[in-house]
């Protein structure tokens, strides 16, 4: 990641933007927002409430088709041409709610995507499923229904399921929001553990430790536009912009 | 209406000489063959002797045992001894009583044949010739006092069969009893003669006006339990007659005819055969105990009111299943973003949720065909309406059910679901529906329930389901308070049913339920 720009997307980063624009009626939700994620980087975005960090992420795998500009994931523009079935297998997505599927237990909510979408067949889908549930250290509740497991073990079912689509990029909305300080400990590993993997990760959060703990970057989002995007150990010590300061001030005191 | 062949006529056409000459002489040994056959009078059309009854009038003209389209009774028999004196076939056509007359002068019936005394009033559009001679009176419960007059009725309550005579007949009693400054007798009409008669058992009115002649037949049935107070001098209420298009030649046969039958005792076989004759020592039976557990235990188990369940059930479940389909598309609909298929959509449930579920079944039975010709033709049964008419009706309650499960299946469901790849589709069966499902099974059972009991409207356009097999037995024994506690177990089985089967589907959800879902784990 870096700050300055040819006009062009770079072909060879992960995800490379150039003047993303979104609109809502006319409500600009992204202004002109341009940066390059390489391969494994793992990204945090930071910015105060309604400042555009979901949308933004959303664009990534066109939950939230965007409006102007260009994106590019791992080489390859994305339009209203783009095969949406391969794009989402590419680029993995967690909400901040999780939205399991509550009429399906642990294993199901796993496999169902594989078995539909790739038509892999059943007892392949729960041997890569265990697999993925183990990794997140959830396994033992593979029978359960969502509605029986805490926050912290619904996340990490969320991620596991999103990990059976074997994706090169995973896309967390406020991992940590509903989450204990041990939970959080969690989420770090598994992020940790993905980009060791190779996978690109971007995390949109509000907890300041974790962005520390993880971030290769951090992305300042403000009211549509990125204000900064910087190291942790310079963005927590020497904000450049006063609405970053503000934003570390206000996090800090409460 | 239901057109029923008859039991066939005793000979071929007369085109057939051969067969015809070799029944002669069949028929000569059991003393009924004529030489020759008469002159066929106009009516005949085709060859064929179709005879419009309205079943509800024992002796004369009704439905004798479970078969509704088996008609019977004295006008009957005669219909088809006239039928045989003619050699021609006999068809029995059954409609509603207001019915009866505009079929004959449509040419839809060759004749009237439905307990109908001859009036004056009718003879002024219509030939009539006399089979039977009976007496109008006045019918209470059994040890009310006698009268001495029509004008003791006054300021009384009298129960008539609406369509009949008798309201016309009463209501100028009443103009005497205004002009001597009494009261009026209140006159209450209801549909069928069996409801007439229930009015006075119960004792919500003090009399009824009916034919000494069903009268004799009803007593068997009523174990006694009224009497004749009073039979007025109304000499205009002495004959049950044959109604037929005025032709005075075709009215000339048609008393030939009659008077042949007379003279060779045909006639006086059939009145012998229903036993229309006072009979003080059936009057006088015992009385009747107030709930026959025989009587009810042999309801409950005919295979009548199995049928009338099953037909219930049936039509119910049909038109349920069919609401579903055509409502979760209108549902789908409504909730998404055309504005003018969503305002259409509206319209249509404000339809049909607004008009009474009974208009709308006459309206698809009696005016649909009026529009259609298609839907005047034989496939178009009673049952095919109740299916169509209940299906569009519920569609519209279903089509709100739908609508909310869908809204309250959370956005983000959809949201998860395309994340992952799925496609519409996919999102739609595996995700959502599933979750909707769950939501609206609980109204969707209510809603079927109300619905099984609304069928029981069809039985006004003729549907032979469970409630309209209960009122035909009523018709036919008057054993209400029995046949009633059938049906109302026969209904309170299918919902008790339905709601067991509901519990057992709703087991299946566990996963929306903390508790069991937890007593569900392996
Ligand atoms: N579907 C939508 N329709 C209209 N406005 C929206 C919609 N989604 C988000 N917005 C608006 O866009 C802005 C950015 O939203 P969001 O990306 O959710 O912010 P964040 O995640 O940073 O809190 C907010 O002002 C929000 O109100
Ligand atoms: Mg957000």
């Amino acid at each position: 990641m870096n700050s300055d720009l040819p006009a062009t997307p770079d072909p060879d980063a992960m995800i490379s933007v150039r003047h993303l624009y979104k609109l809502y009626k006319d409500f600009v939700a992204l202004d002109r927002i341009s940066f390059d994620v390489r391969r494994g980087e793992r990204i945090v975005v930071l910015g105060p409430s309604g400042s555009g960090k979901s949308t933004l992420i959303r664009c990534f795998n066109r939950i939230e088709p965007h409006d102007g500009g260009i994106l590019s994931i791992d080489g390859r523009i994305i339009d209203e041409q783009t095969e949406l079935t391969q794009l989402r297998a590419t680029v993995g997505l967690v909400f901040q709610n999780y939205n399991l599927f509550p009429h399906l237990s642990v294993l199901d909510n796993c496999t169902l995507a594989p078995r539909l979408v790739r038509k892999t067949p059943r007892a392949q889908a729960r041997d890569m499923a265990m697999r993925f549930l183990t990794q997140v250290n959830i396994a033992e509740q593979a029978h359960k229904y969502p509605i029986q497991l805490s926050g912290g073990q619904q996340q990490r079912v969320a991620i596991a399921r999103a990990l059976c689509m074997q994706p090169r990029i995973m896309l967390f909305d406020e991992p940590t929001a509903a989450l204990d300080p041990e939970a959080i400990s969690g989420v770090v590993k598994i992020v940790n553990d993905l980009s060791a993997q190779g996978i690109t990760t971007l995390c949109v959060t509000h907890e300041m430790g974790f962005a520390r703990h993880i971030a290769d970057w951090i992305l300042f989002m403000d009211r549509g536009r990125i204000l900064e995007i910087s190291r942790p150990a310079q963005f927590f010590t020497h904000p450049a912009t006063r609405r970053a300061r503000d934003f570390l001030d206000q996090m800090i005191s409460c | 209406m239901a057109t029923s062949m008859a039991r066939p006529a005793r000979r071929g056409p007369r085109r057939m000489p051969v067969l015809s000459a070799a029944l002669c002489g069949v028929l000569a040994l059991a003393g009924h063959a004529r030489a020759q056959a008469p002159a066929l009078p106009g009516f005949i059309h085709d060859g064929t002797l179709t005879v419009c009854t309205n079943p509800t009038l024992p002796p004369m003209t009704f439905v004798n045992g479970m078969d509704v389209n088996a008609v019977a009774g004295i006008d009957m028999d005669i219909a088809h001894t006239l039928a045989a004196y003619w050699h021609v076939p006999l068809v029995i056509t059954t409609m509603e009583f207001t019915g009866l007359f505009p079929s004959l002068a449509a040419q839809r019936c060759s004749m009237v044949a439905s307990g109908l005394i001859r009036l004056p009033a009718r003879e002024q559009n219509f030939d009539a010739v006399a089979y039977q001679d009976t007496a109008l009176v006045i019918v209470a419960r059994a040890g009310t006092k006698p009268l001495a007059s029509m004008a003791d009725l006054s300021g009384r309550t009298v129960a008539v069969q609406a369509g009949t005579s008798y309201s016309a007949r009463l209501a100028r009693e009443n103009e005497a009893l205004a002009a001597r400054g009494r009261p009026p007798i209140i006159i209450q009409q209801y549909p069928t003669e069996d409801q007439v008669v229930q009015q006075v058992l119960i004792g919500r009115v003090f009399a009824f006006a009916s034919q000494d002649v069903e009268l004799y037949y009803r007593q068997e049935q009523l174990h006694g339990r009224v009497g004749v107070i009073l039979v007025p001098p109304y000499p205009e209420y002495g004959h049950f007659a044959l109604y037929i298009r005025k032709d005075a030649h075709d009215r000339a046969l048609l008393e030939q005819a009659v008077a042949t039958l007379e003279q060779d005792g045909r006639i006086a076989a059939i009145q012998k055969k229903w036993a229309i004759a006072p009979d003080p020592a059936r009057a006088l039976s015992q009385p009747a105990p107030l709930f026959r557990w025989g009587v009810f235990f042999a309801a409950l188990t005919s295979a009548a009111f199995a049928r009338g369940a099953f037909i219930t059930l049936t039509v119910a479940v049909l038109s349920h299943l069919t609401a579903i389909m055509i409502s979760i598309p209108m549902a789908l609909a409504l909730n998404g973003r055309n504005a003018m298929l969503g305002l259409v959509l509206k319209g249509y449930v404000s339809v049909f949720r607004g008009a009474p579920t009974l208009l709308q079944l006459l309206f698809i039975w009696n005016a649909l065909p009026q529009f259609l010709p298609i839907f005047r033709e034989g496939w178009f049964t009673p049952f095919l309406a109740t299916w169509i008419s209940l299906s569009i009706n519920e569609s519209a309650y279903q089509v709100e059910i739908n609508r909310a499960a869908l809204a309250a299946v959370d956005r983000g469901q959809e949201l998860a679901g395309d994340a992952l790849g799925l496609s519409r589709r996919q999102v739609y069966r595996h995700v959502i529906f599933p979750q909707a499902l769950r939501i609206a099974l609980p109204p969707t059972m209510n809603a079927f329930i109300s619905l099984l009991k609304t069928t029981s409207l069809a039985s006004v356009i003729s549907l032979p389901e469970l409630l309209a097999v209960t009122q035909m037995e009523v018709a036919r024994t008057f054993e209400f308070t029995e046949y009633y506690a059938a049906a109302l177990v026969y209904y309170l089985g299918m919902v008790f049913f339905l709601l067991f089967v509901q519990k057992r589907i709703e087991r299946r959800f566990a996963w929306a339920d903390r508790h069991r879902a937890r007593a569900n784990e392996f």
